[in-house]
Formats: C-alpha cells, sequence, structure tokens
C-alpha cells in the first residue's frame, strides 16, 4: 500500500513538474529560435567559394534525462510497441537547445552562416541497469566567419 | 547564393497526443492484459491441480502444521461433531478429513492440503454455541470436499510462476514453503459455495440452520473490533458478512429449510478444554 503511495506521488510528480519544465522550455525554444534565425545553419558539406570565410567549429550540447512518468509511459509502450510519443518531445527540445546552443556560439564568433550540420545522439547510461537513462544529443558545424575588411 | 533558414512548422517531429491520454490508454491496456493472463493461468492451473489424486495432496503437508494442541475429550468432541457433518455431506470414499486444534490465540480456521482441517482457539472460544461451531467445521470440510486447497495452491503457482518467469528471477520452490499451506486465498465463488454446502450439512443435522448466521456475527464483530485494516487473515478474501448473511437467508428460503430452532449449547466443559489447549500451545513453543 505505502509502495503503491510512492509510485503514484512519483508519477504525479513526474508528470506534473516534467510537464511545466516542458512548457517552459518549449517556450524558451521559440522565442530563441526567432531571435537567432537570421543566421543561417545549413547542412551542406561545401561553403560558397567566395568571399573567403574564416572558418571555425562550432557545436552545443545538451544532455536530457526522463522524468518518472514518461518513464514508465514508456515502459508501458514497450509491452505494446509503436511510437514512443512521451519521449519524441524530449528529443525534439533536446535537438533544438542543441542547435541554439551552437548557433549562439556561432554569434559570439560573429559568423554568417553554419555548414556542414551535423547531429550525434549518444546514450549515457547504455547497458546499465537500474540508472535513469539520459542522452546526450551534440550539433556541430563549421562556422563561417567573414574575414576583416 | 543566398543561404537562409525557412520556419518549419511546430508539431512536426512530435506528436499531438495529450500524455495523459497515451497513460490511460496504455495502463488500461496493461491491466487487461495482466488480468486476463491471471486469469487465464489460474484457470490453467486450477484446473491441472484438480486432477492431482487426493492421496497425493496428503504428502505435500507438512507434519508439524497438524500437531493438535486438544484434549482427548475435545478431540472426540470435534470428531463427533464432523462425523455428523460429513455424514450429510457427499464425501468421497477415497478422502479422508483430519480435524486439529491449535491452542494458539490466531482468529482463524483453515482447511488445507489433504483433508486436513485446523481449528484455531483464537476463532473457536468466540462461537457462541455448537451450531456456530458446527457451520465452520462444515464449511472447512466443504472446502476439502470441492477440493478448493489444492486448486488455490495451483492457481497460486502458475501465477507465480509466471511471475518469476516474467521477471527474470525463477523462484521455483513456490511449494516449499510453509506460508502456502497456511495462507490459501480461496475465491469468492469457492467461499459461497462452501457456505451453501455447510449450511445443507447443517440444516440436515439440526433440522433448521439456526445459529449458523451467528458464525459470522461473530466474524463480523471481530473485524469491527480489529478495524477493517487488518481484516483476519483468512475472511479478507471471503465475501463480505452481510453479503453472505443475505446469501444464508435466501439459501434458507430457497430450499425451504427452518430458519428458527433452538440452538445446541456447547459442553460445560468446554471453556476448560479451551484452557487445556492454550496451556498446551503455550509449552510447545
Amino acid at each position: 500500500m505505502v509502495d503503491l503511495a510512492i509510485f503514484i506521488t512519483l508519477l504525479a510528480l513526474g508528470y506534473g513538474i516534467g510537464q511545466y519544465a516542458e512548457k517552459r522550455h518549449y517556450r524558451s525554444i521559440l522565442e530563441r529560435e526567432a531571435k537567432l534565425n537570421f543566421l543561417p545553419a545549413i547542412a551542406v558539406r561545401f561553403p560558397p567559394p567566395e568571399p573567403h570565410y574564416a572558418q571555425a567549429l562550432v557545436y552545443g550540447s545538451t544532455v536530457v534525462s526522463v522524468d518518472y512518468f514518461k518513464r514508465f509511459v514508456a515502459a508501458l509502450r514497450n509491452l505494446f510497441g509503436g511510437r514512443v510519443m512521451v519521449y519524441e518531445s524530449l528529443l525534439d527540445r533536446a535537438r533544438r537547445e542543441a542547435l541554439l546552443r551552437m548557433k549562439a556560439q556561432a554569434e559570439a564568433l560573429g559568423a554568417k552562416m553554419v555548414f556542414n550540420i551535423k547531429y550525434e545522439t549518444m546514450s549515457i547510461s547504455k547497458g546499465a541497469r537500474q540508472t535513469v537513462g539520459s542522452v546526450e544529443v551534440l550539433a556541430y558545424g563549421t562556422a563561417l566567419i567573414e574575414p576583416h575588411a | 547564393m543566398k543561404y537562409s533558414n525557412p520556419r518549419i512548422p511546430e508539431g512536426i517531429n512530435t506528436s499531438k497526443r495529450h500524455a495523459l491520454t497515451e497513460f490511460a490508454v496504455l495502463a488500461g491496456g496493461a491491466l487487461l492484459l495482466i488480468a486476463l493472463v491471471g486469469w487465464v493461468l489460474g484457470s490453467t492451473g486450477g484446473y491441472l491441480a484438480r486432477q492431482l489424486p487426493f492421496e497425493y495432496e496428503a504428502s505435500l503437508v507438512p507434519e508439524s502444521l497438524l500437531q493438535s494442541d486438544a484434549s482427548e475429550p475435545l478431540q472426540r468432541y470435534l470428531d463427533r461433531l464432523a462425523n455428523r457433518l460429513i455424514a450429510e455431506m457427499e464425501v468421497p470414499e477415497d478422502m479422508d478429513v483430519r480435524l486439529s486444534f491449535s491452542g494458539e490465540d490466531t482468529f482463524n480456521a483453515f482447511a488445507t492440503l489433504g483433508g486436513n482441517v485446523l481449528l484455531y482457539r483464537g476463532l473457536t472460544e468466540q462461537l457462541p454455541h455448537e451450531n456456530a461451531l458446527s457451520m465452520l467445521i462444515a464449511h472447512e470440510i466443504a472446502h476439502v470436499v470441492h477440493r478448493d486447497p489444492i486448486v488455490g495452491i495451483g492457481r497460486a503457482a502458475a501465477i507465480q510462476l509466471a511471475v518469476s518467469l516474467f521477471l527474470g528471477d525463477p523462484n521455483l520452490s513456490v511449494l516449499g514453503s510453509a506460508g502456502i499451506y497456511t495462507q490459501l486465498h480461496f475465491s469468492r465463488e469457492m467461499e459461497g459455495a462452501a457456505d451453501a454446502a455447510a449450511l445443507a450439512a447443517v440444516n440436515a443435522v439440526y433440522g433448521h440452520v439456526a445459529g449458523a448466521q451467528d458464525l459470522f456475527a461473530t466474524i463480523q464483530v471481530k473485524r469491527e473490533k480489529t478495524g477493517t485494516g487488518e481484516p483476519a487473515a483468512i475472511f479478507s478474501s471471503h465475501p463480505l458478512d452481510r453479503q453472505r448473511l443475505e446469501a444464508i437467508t435466501s439459501l434458507a428460503e430457497e430450499h425451504g429449510w427452518v430458519t428458527t430452532g433452538p440452538t445446541q449449547p456447547l459442553p460445560a466443559e468446554f471453556t476448560s478444554w479451551m484452557e487445556q489447549a492454550a496451556l498446551k500451545a503455550g509449552q510447545n513453543r
């Protein structure tokens, strides 16, 4: 009985706090994306030949973990299969946050644009039992900085 | 060349479905699945257990469980009651019912494998008259006749096995633990059927069913005293007392059994038998 109460409390806490944090994070993401939209992030590997830009590696990374509620719902998903919807928003946030951090770095360098954008995702707790799963999402690219006249 | 990032519409990489909807659908499905699998396993286990020959059951019971604390006259008295009831119940030829008495203060009575019935002083000494005691004994004998103990163990073992296999920790020693013999849980259907059979036997012995419901009244009083938080172990899966009382009344009506009549008092020495059994239990401990 006590176990059940603890479980439900954790579930409710996970849901409440998780949803609140997610809403807030999305607000901040949208705001910063609009602000940094002037800085194009391009997946193409070859930068324009002219003019000769200075180049620098820029990257941004986020590490996300998952709340109790989402973990439980995802575990239930394991039973039936299908889209793990609760994780989709989590990873969407992580990718966008990583890109935003990368762009912020590029902006600080005075870059015009960032080329050859790549994402990498790695699981931190892979294979380890009894640990809370967390993932790092890394976005990196080549910042093209206008040479000083 | 001009480079720019278009504004991508929101919600392409995420789904619109609310997290709580997702939770409700999945949790509901999982519960349904568990209930279904549990039911199938339970029925299969129960069915298979029923196929075991009765003689085999007896060899499964640990001897230590059935040491009787009853003095000679008490045991004779209980056996006489049991035999009168057995004569009125449809007990198969090969089925031996063995009645034991424990001097412990436990408020309980149970039937277990091999036709063994154990009464505890804690419950027995609270009963107001012989009719209630007969009802109790008949109820437990009915469990034996219906083979509820082995079916209960079969069900529990099948489910336990599935759970431990699922959790990756196969614990196959279910049948080895003593707890399983004393804390059998019977389903409501089993309890209802045992009540009905017991009532028929009591009616046949005494010519009426008056006093039979006093058994449940005694249990109810005890339950109210201990509070709902901790009902006496064996009665926790029993149908609610009120429902049982109603079921008895309607059964009696249905069969045209007389519901009033004189109740048989317990023997004068009964209280001293109880004290002797308590003493003996204390010494054995």
